[in-house]
């Protein structure tokens, strides 16, 4: 329990430092070029409408987008309107309602995202956040929305899986504390970089970027993994984790100052943790995914085990997914109700996802986080044909091929997602099984 | 030592919120060490009242939905809505969750 306390106080420590960090360099959050408000007036003859901004109720008189009508103008709602700068002086983009009506099937579609994305996260210590924004905007969730009010639900699932997990004597919490700090920075990296290509290219360049990224880290970083767990899975005696080569050079390292890790058994210089942790925070300004570099980072170059990196990510998670809902909560985007109902499911899913960890050997965790990383690649690289067409360095697509690609990439997530699910369900029945058939034993033996 | 002596003893090292060594003192060490282990109990009522508060406050965030929306996106201050408002779900609905798992018989593999 004092550690937890200790890890919120570092969180909120670190929270006010990381808030002006990111005030320096523009905040993370929310674009400055949208407004948010109500519509009160919409003058059809005219293409304009009438405008309130929500933080100072001071009025204005926008032009409706090229594609605008006005029956995309909801009277009354709380809408976000994206200025288009270049078609000229208060011409609206993009008009979009912020936060959605809720019905009984977006109930049902959230909680059941929710489940099944803490059990992912429980059990490789990432990996709600790839899947639950995309899945809220495709319920209708502007992206902002979508993006703050997953932050939001994200610290406290992880906040609950790392205590779980510290509980079972899994989470290193130091060398969590150690890699968020400097995750932190990176993510400021990261949201320079991000700036500078949408500077550059605009919004097709960006999604370019990020869905590059996102295929090269995952193929990668998930090929290595997925082999690795391959290796351990043929060897009979796999029940621990062995220091990769890399981890044991690293750890040779005599460079002050030398930290030791206790829970992940690991004396290694601090230097060390600082390209994974700086990388962690640069892929989380991306992909939103850090865990993606955490986790394979903590286990190839720091040198812990499996299960010691997924449950320490979940410390990252916590601090990183606090800082990032105060900023998004200070602009006003994150729905809390769509906060909740994940959240409803999530905290549940994270700690069946966590004592599942318990029961499976070491290669299970990175058979789960290799398979999902590859899968997911799929369904991010069937993006990128769209993206280099919007930029123009390719042919327009066909509208049968961009409808085939977008079906490749929905029901490769899916499959990520239903793979995931069974490995770790399945895997977590079987140990449970023998687990007991064992307890059993023990009792029988105990009465004779 | 007299029974009364060790009594008080066991009584001290109870109150001191040391258990284990309390019972040893008052059953003897090897007193457990033919029974059989025991289940711990399930948490059933400690599940049902998280159970109840976690459900009433989602009923009252529904109830008030408008004025949650209005207030919590504020922004500024009201940051402190959103936030707070998730961390006390994960201090009631996460050991809900964790009770209720309990209940279910779904439990940590014991070393």
């Amino acid at each position: 329990m004092k550690k937890l306390l200790m890890l919120i106080l570092a969180a909120l420590f670190l929270m006010p430092l990381a808030a002006t960090t990111a005030a320096a360099a523009g905040g993370a959050g929310p674009d400055k070029d949208m407004l948010k408000g109500l519509i009160t007036q919409v003058d059809e003859a005219n293409r304009t409408f009438t405008f309130v901004r929500d933080s100072d109720s001071k009025v204005f008189t926008f032009t409706f987008g090229a594609k605008m009508e006005a029956k995309d103008l909801p009277l009354g709602k709380k809408v976000m309107i994206n200025l288009d700068k270049k078609a000229g002086e208060g011409v609206a983009k993009s008009v979009d309602r912020m936060f959605l009506d809720m019905s009984l099937k977006t109930v049902i579609a959230l909680m059941v995202i929710g489940l099944i994305g803490g059990l992912l996260s429980g059990f490789i210590g990432s990996g709600g956040a790839f899947v639950l924004t995309p899945a809220m905007m495709s319920l209708g969730v502007p992206g902002a929305v979508a993006v703050a009010s997953n932050m939001c639900h994200k610290f406290p699932k992880a906040l609950v899986g790392a205590y779980k997990r510290y509980k079972y004597g899994q989470a290193d919490i130091k060398l969590g504390l150690v890699m968020a700090a400097t995750a932190i920075v990176g993510v400021q990296i990261g949201i320079q970089i991000q700036k500078a290509i949408l500077h550059a290219w605009g919004n097709a360049g960006s999604n370019l970027y990020v869905s590059v990224v996102f295929v090269a880290v995952l193929v990668l970083v998930g090929g290595y993994v997925f082999r690795d767990a391959q290796k351990l899975a043929k060897k009979k005696d796999a029940t621990g984790h062995e220091i990769s080569p890399l981890a044991a050079a690293m750890q040779k390292i005599q460079l002050p100052p030398m930290m030791h890790f206790k829970t992940a058994n690991v004396r290694i210089s601090a230097w060390v943790t600082v390209p994974v942790g700086l990388l962690t925070g640069m892929l989380a300004a991306t992909i939103a995914v850090g865990g993606f570099i955490g986790v394979p980072g903590m286990i190839y170059v720091v040198g812990a085990s499996a299960v010691v990196a997924s449950a320490t990510e979940l410390v990252i998670a916590f601090v990183m997914g606090f800082w990032g809902s105060v900023q998004w909560g200070l602009a006003g985007l994150i729905d809390i109700r769509l906060t909740l109902l994940i959240l409803s499911t999530s905290l549940i899913g994270v700690q069946l996802g966590a004592l599942g960890t318990t029961y499976v050997k070491d290669y299970v965790i990175k058979i789960v986080m290799g398979s999902v990383m590859l899968i997911v690649a799929v369904s991010r690289g069937a993006k990128i044909p769209g993206y280099l067409a919007d930029l123009g360095w390719q042919a327009e697509l066909t509208p049968q091929t961009a409808a085939l690609l977008e079906a490749v990439s929905f029901w490769a997530l899916v499959a990520a997602l239903a793979t995931a699910g069974i490995i770790i369900s399945a895997a977590m029945f079987k140990g449970m099984m023998s687990h007991r058939a064992e307890e059993q034993r023990t009792l029988a033996a105990a009465r004779e | 030592m007299t029974t009364f002596d060790k009594n008080m003893a066991a009584v001290a090292f109870a109150e001191a919120g040391d258990h284990q060594t309390a019972k040893e003192m008052l059953g003897g060490k090897n007193s457990n060490a033919n029974k059989v282990p025991e289940a711990a109990p399930k948490p059933y009522l400690k599940t049902l009242v998280l159970g109840a508060i976690s459900l009433s406050a989602y009923v009252l965030l529904f109830k008030n939905e408008a004025w949650v929306m209005e207030t919590f996106t504020k922004g500024g201050i009201y940051t402190l809505f959103p936030v707070l408002a998730a961390f006390f779900f994960s201090f009631v609905h996460g050991p809900f969750g964790s009770d209720l798992l309990r209940c279910l018989g779904l439990e940590a593999k014991k070393k």
